[in-house]
C-alpha cells in the first residue's frame, strides 16, 4: 500500500476509494479457509457445495470483509483507524471464475473534537451486480492541524 | 420442519426467544494467544500488505503494543480450536464426511427446526480496541436479535441475527458483532 498519509482535512465527500480486484480461484479460496479458520465444506469442496443449493464453492464472509478492510485501509492509511463496519450483506455468491471488485466511496465526514470521521460507502460487485452491501466502514484519519 | 404452507411455522419457537441470551458459559479464550505467523497468513490470501499487520516498528510507530491484528480478522483469532487432545474429529473415510464437531456451526440452540445448510450472511461490528500479538481472545454472548423465516433460491429457513462480543484477556471489549446466518434445508 502507499506510504503517504491522508488525512481528514484532504478528503472530500462523494470522492471514490480506489477499487480493488480480487480474481477468485479454487486455490485462493482454499487459502483463505486455511488462513481464516472457515472450513465450513461449502467454502472448499464442490459438491458439498452444490448439495446446499450453490452453484460451486464460495468466498467466506471473512474473506469478503478482508477484502472491505483491505480497500479501506488503502484510502484511510497506516494512521487511519476502523471504527465500525456497518451494512455488510452477502447478496450472492461469489465463486470461483469470476472477479470481485470492492469500491467505495466518501459519503460522509465529520469531526467531533479531535477525531476527524469518514464515512466510506462499501459495496463488492461480481458478474452478478452488487455481490456484498451495500454498506459502510466508518474510521478516523488524522487532521493536518488540531484546533 | 412442517412441510407446505406451514414451513415457516418450525421456526416459531425460536422467534418467540428474541431478545434472549443463550450464552450462559463464562468466558472462554481462544486456544492460542494471537502470533504474528498467524496474522500473515490470514493477509497472503487477501494480499493484504499494510505493515501495521506484520511490522512490528511500524505497528509500534503508529501507537500499538505490537503487530496489530486486522479487523476482519478477530472472529478468527477469537475462534475456538478445531480440535483439543483426546477428541476424535474423523472418525470416517467417506470423502465428504463433516468432522464430529466443529466451532464455525454458528449457534445452535435445539429450538430451531432440523436443517443441514447453514452460512453467514451479514456482519455489523463495532470496534472499541485494536487486538495485538500476544493478546489472547474470546468470543462470548449469543443474544438473538432477529428470527426472520425466509425462502431463497437455496431452501426454506431462516435469517438469525446474533449479538455477541470479543473481549481480550482483561475483559475490555474489543469489538462487538452482529451477525447473521441463514439456516435451511436445501432445496
Amino acid at each position: 500500500m502507499a506510504n503517504e498519509q491522508r488525512f481528514w482535512d484532504d478528503v472530500q465527500q462523494g470522492q471514490d476509494i480506489a477499487p480493488l480486484a480480487f480474481p477468485l480461484t479454487v486455490y485462493r479460496l482454499v487459502m483463505a479457509a486455511g488462513a481464516n479458520r472457515d472450513f465450513n465444506a461449502i467454502h472448499h469442496n464442490p459438491e458439498v457445495a452444490r448439495a446446499s443449493g450453490a452453484s460451486d464453492i464460495y468466498a467466506n464472509t471473512l474473506l469478503l470483509q478482508g477484502m472491505w478492510e483491505r480497500a479501506a485501509r488503502g484510502f484511510i492509511g497506516l494512521a487511519g483507524v476502523i471504527r465500525r463496519q456497518s451494512g455488510f450483506r452477502m447478496r450472492s455468491f461469489s465463486v470461483p471464475g469470476e472477479t470481485v471488485v470492492v469500491k467505495g466511496r466518501v459519503q460522509r465526514k465529520w469531526r467531533d473534537g479531535d477525531l476527524g470521521f469518514v464515512e466510506l460507502a462499501m459495496w463488492s460487485e461480481n458478474r452478478s451486480g452488487v455481490s456484498v452491501g451495500p454498506g459502510s466502514i466508518v474510521a478516523t484519519l488524522p487532521l493536518r492541524r488540531r484546533l | 420442519m412442517p412441510e407446505g404452507d406451514d414451513w415457516a411455522a418450525g421456526w416459531q419457537r425460536l422467534q418467540q426467544e428474541v431478545g434472549r441470551e443463550f450464552d450462559e458459559r463464562p468466558v472462554t479464550f481462544s486456544a492460542d494467544r494471537v502470533e504474528a505467523g498467524a496474522i500473515r497468513r490470514y493477509l497472503e490470501p487477501l494480499e493484504f500488505d499494510c505493515p501495521l499487520h506484520y511490522d512490528r516498528d511500524v505497528a509500534i510507530a503508529h501507537g500499538y503494543a505490537h503487530i496489530v491484528v486486522p479487523t476482519s480478522a478477530l472472529p478468527t483469532f477469537a475462534m475456538a480450536p478445531m480440535w483439543r487432545p483426546g477428541e476424535v474429529l474423523f472418525g470416517s473415510d467417506d470423502r465428504d464426511a463433516q468432522p464430529t464437531s466443529t466451532p464455525i456451526t454458528g449457534i445452535l440452540t435445539g429450538l430451531e427446526p432440523a436443517t443441514s445448510g447453514y452460512f453467514a450472511t451479514n456482519y455489523d461490528v463495532e470496534y472499541f480496541d485494536s487486538a495485538v500479538v500476544g493478546d489472547r481472545l474470546a468470543r462470548h454472548g449469543a443474544k438473538l436479535v432477529a428470527c426472520e423465516p425466509k425462502e431463497t433460491k437455496v431452501g426454506r429457513g431462516a435469517f438469525l441475527t446474533w449479538q455477541s462480543q470479543i473481549v481480550n484477556e482483561r475483559l475490555d471489549v474489543v469489538a462487538r458483532l452482529q451477525t447473521t446466518f441463514f439456516r435451511y434445508k436445501p432445496r
